[in-house]
């Protein structure tokens, strides 16, 4: 049954692009609305997967773990570690200018690879962390697949809508002032750092539950399942192209590129294996092209951030 | 004589409002003329707009008649005229000699007469050309900032506020070397926040409110002047 | 641990590194000064001037070090390119869009050089170098070549920094880029050197990161760290500051492998950049800060 299995595929893909919309969202509340650069979006996003994957599983040998706590347990978890690796970078970083912030965040994902790889007790190494519970998962294939999107679509759902809240609040206000210029915002009294460090741990916490999701959709986690640069990048590309500083081009910028992404790779995994491992790196090389084309025709993406200055700047 | 820096009905600003709403005025050769006033008077802007760094809507500024109205400030500078900005005006990592060089680096060819005549008029530079500009007294920086300026041999040197945060010593040594520069046959034009003191040691001078002329005249009439001084010089 | 033994695998493997570093450090820190953004593609620009060299060694059959000099031209210019495609139409923009357009540039040159050469590991010269024996001291030739080339390389740039018109002109925008214009300073001149010189250390880099190692698709992304802790611990804009910078992060990511565990070593260039930015942004030469 062909239409089965397009279905089947194209609710995999949507259960990915709303994993994806949580770290668009995470990166539009750094980037879109304060104007952080964070390059290590892999790193939070691992660290979110590994944290909820070791504290819902049950005991396995070799490594820590047997915690077997609920899910949401796991999940909440993954938010808190996130934010807690976010926490002292951002101390140190935001103070000056974001580029710094950019090549820490660089190495804060390197050195979460590291560990990853190479510390066996705690994450398993290369054999990764297996038997993840997974909501729903002893339904049958389809109706589990449709529960776990019903699940991850109503999280994202309920993000969104709380991220949409605080941006229209004084926050996001006093936020996006602060983004367009800081001195203003100092002289009016902002605790500018504070504030910027709050954007920047909220971010990072839901870059780690995108994490999470991720872990336990496929209920199991290894280091190649993370490549820190493309995935980051995908990230930003999303953005960028949707519309930073919206968060509704956020997501949108996240089913486009996620539609083209999927669908040139099962292009080129048409071709015969010599010329698709190749292909493999001129996918990446596009999506790189992309960026510098967005940037330059269409910066302010397909959807462009909503003015709300008027209205905004007046009562600040 | 006929003026060498003519500025006349000049409008205009940074955005899309005019901060100057029509200033005129002229520098002749030889001379030393202040532009003073209240804050926010756009003596700073005023400036600004001769050097071509903002936008003028109105108006002609001309030197020794030629039209630089809108013109880049290179253009500018090969023209005659030359522009000391009040802050960040030197070179702090480079020495005192390397500035000089930068003030020249539009000429090509010997330099040594140009060298010559700014250390004569800055004996301490002289001594101190290997020095980094950046480790220097305050008045020290302000003689490498008009050097460099003077590096071009400028027919009239704009000043933007030289004496901004200098001990009153310091105020009287700059205002010294200015005689000295117009007395080598540069006219000066300056902007300054000391009125009493600049008004006193300038042969004319113009005070500027809310972007116009208000009044203007030799430096000891508008001393003299009781408006004048009631309204900007404290009394 | 007998002074020789340290000396023989620590010291001077970690001078030796130091001395790549120092080579793309020089050039982070001169983007930095000059064109003020942190320059993310660098490492992955290294890699590509690493591949170009060795193009040179296996299909014109040059010899290894006469590739070097063929590298470095090449990628001076590519340089050059990627700014005029990807950087120079953003200079009116906030500096950190360039940043953004610099991590996709990385990512660009690195997927063309897996698309050209592959992802396995190559290397200039096959078999094993034995090194030569002085007094003790065990040091291969390729290692010393490498450490007189980075003095060499940094001695010609400081030369032309300090003695020649665009020299002092690109100092000059460094210093204060406004006085730098009024000065009459033309700068798209200023950022073409730039990039020219940027473009050939990074070459330089990479090619004696490959010719002391191996060559991969990798070696530059995983030395964009340390060459930017090397540049910050310098001090940036500090041409000798990132020269210090780098043979420190080298030497102690050498040295780190006697107290922690050796997957580790990376990570201590990222210890170095964080605490210096905790204790010391400006660096150990008086730098700037952005």
């Amino acid at each position: 049954m062909e239409w089965i299995g397009l279905l089947n595929y194209a609710v995999f893909m949507a259960i990915f692009i709303c994993i994806y919309g949580l770290l668009a969202l995470g990166l539009n509340i750094q980037w879109g609305f304060t104007g952080l650069f964070n390059a290590g979006i892999a790193g939070f996003f691992a660290v979110g997967a590994y944290a909820s994957a070791i504290l819902t599983t049950p005991e396995a040998a070799g490594r820590i773990g047997g915690f077997d706590l609920p899910v949401p347990v796991g999940w909440a978890g993954a938010m808190v570690l996130a934010a807690a690796i976010a926490w002292p970078i951002g101390k140190i970083c935001l103070r000056f200018r974001s580029d710094y912030l950019a090549i820490a965040t660089i190495g804060v994902a390197e050195i979460i690879r590291l560990v990853v790889k190479s510390e066996d007790w705690l994450t398993n190494s290369a054999r990764g962390v297996t038997n993840i519970p997974r909501p729903f998962g002893d339904l049958p294939y389809v109706q589990s697949q449709l529960a776990y999107l019903a699940l991850v679509g109503g999280i994202l759902l309920v993000v969104y809508l709380l991220v949409e809240r605080q941006i229209a609040a004084p926050w996001g206000r006093m936020m996006r002032a602060i983004r367009d210029n800081e001195l203003a915002a100092r002289a009016m009294g902002k605790d500018v750092p504070f504030r910027r460090l709050e954007a920047f741990i909220f971010g990072a916490a839901l870059m780690g539950l995108g994490g999470a999701l991720f872990a336990h959709l496929n209920r199991a986690i290894t280091p190649e399942a993370i490549d820190p640069m493309v995935a980051t990048f995908l990230v930003w590309i999303m953005l960028i192209l949707g519309g930073s500083g919206n968060n509704r081009g956020a997501i949108l910028g996240v089913a486009v590129v996620w539609v083209i992404w999927s669908f040139s790779e099962i292009l080129t995994d048409q071709f015969p294996p010599e010329i698709a491992i190749k292909a493999k790196y001129i996918r990446i090389f596009l999506i790189g092209l992309m960026l510098q084309l967005v940037l330059r025709f269409r910066p302010e993406g397909i959807l462009p951030e909503p003015q709300r200055g008027v209205s905004g700047k007046k009562d600040l | 004589m006929s003026p060498l820096l003519d500025m006349r009905e000049v409008r205009g600003g940074y955005g899309d409002a005019d901060i100057l709403q029509g200033v005129s005025l002229n520098v002749a050769p030889g001379e030393i003329v202040a532009i003073v006033g209240p804050n926010g008077a756009g003596k700073s802007t005023a400036m600004k707009a001769i050097f071509g760094l903002l936008h003028v809507r109105g108006g002609k500024i001309t030197i020794d008649g030629k039209d630089i109205t809108g013109l880049k400030p290179n253009l500018i500078v090969q023209a005659g005229v030359c522009y000391v900005p009040q802050v960040d005006n030197i070179f702090r990592e480079m020495t005192v000699h390397e500035n000089l060089e930068m003030g020249a680096f539009l000429r090509s060819g010997d330099q040594t007469r140009a060298y010559d005549r700014v250390y004569g008029l800055f004996p301490d530079l002289k001594e101190r050309r290997k020095t980094l500009a950046g480790n220097l007294s305050g008045g020290q920086r302000q003689m490498v900032a008009m050097g460099r300026a003077l590096m071009l041999d400028p027919k009239v040197l704009l000043l933007d506020e030289p004496t901004a945060g200098l001990s009153p010593r310091y105020m009287e040594q700059i205002f010294q070397i200015c005689r000295d520069v117009r007395d080598d046959g540069v006219a000066l034009l300056l902007v300054e926040q000391h009125a009493k003191q600049a008004l006193a040691f300038s042969d004319r001078g113009y005070v500027l409110a809310s972007g116009a002329n208000r009044h203007e005249g030799t430096g000891a009439e508008l001393l003299a002047d009781r408006e004048v001084a009631e309204m900007f010089l404290g009394g | 641990m007998e002074f020789l033994e340290l000396l023989n695998f620590y010291i001077i493997p970690g001078l030796v590194l130091g001395s790549i570093y120092a080579l793309g450090a020089v050039g982070i820190t001169l983007v930095f000064a000059i064109l003020r953004y942190a320059h993310l593609a660098h490492g992955d620009i290294a890699t590509l001037g690493a591949f170009v060299a060795f193009a040179a060694v296996t299909l014109l059959g040059l010899p290894v070090y006469a590739a070097l000099p063929v590298a470095m031209v090449v990628t001076a210019f590519a340089a050059v390119g990627i700014d005029k495609l990807f950087y120079d139409y953003l200079r009116e923009r906030p500096r950190i869009v360039t940043v953004m357009a610099s991590l996709g540039v990385a990512l660009m040159v690195r997927s063309l050089v897996q698309v050209i050469w592959g992802v396995d590991a190559e290397s200039y010269i096959r078999g094993i170098a034995r090194p030569e024996n002085w007094w003790g001291i065990r040091l291969k030739d390729r290692e010393i070549v490498t450490i007189l080339t980075m003095i060499g390389l940094v001695l010609a740039l400081q030369l032309f920094l300090m003695k020649t018109k665009w020299g002092k002109a690109m100092r000059a925008m460094s210093d204060n880029p406004n006085l730098a214009l009024l000065s009459g300073v033309d700068n798209g001149k200023v950022v073409f050197l730039t990039w020219l010189i940027v473009g050939g250390l990074c070459a330089a880099s990479g090619f004696f990161l490959g010719l002391n190692t191996e060559l991969k698709s990798m070696m530059g992304w995983q030395m964009l760290l340390p060459m930017f802790a090397a540049a910050i611990l310098g001090g940036v804009g500090r041409i000798e500051g990132a020269v210090l910078g780098g043979l420190i992060v080298g030497v102690a990511e050498e040295v780190s492998v006697i107290f922690i565990p050796s997957e580790y070593k990376a990570a201590m260039a990222f210890v170095i950049l964080l605490l210096m930015l905790l204790l010391r942004p400006t660096g150990l030469l008086r730098g700037k800060v952005l």
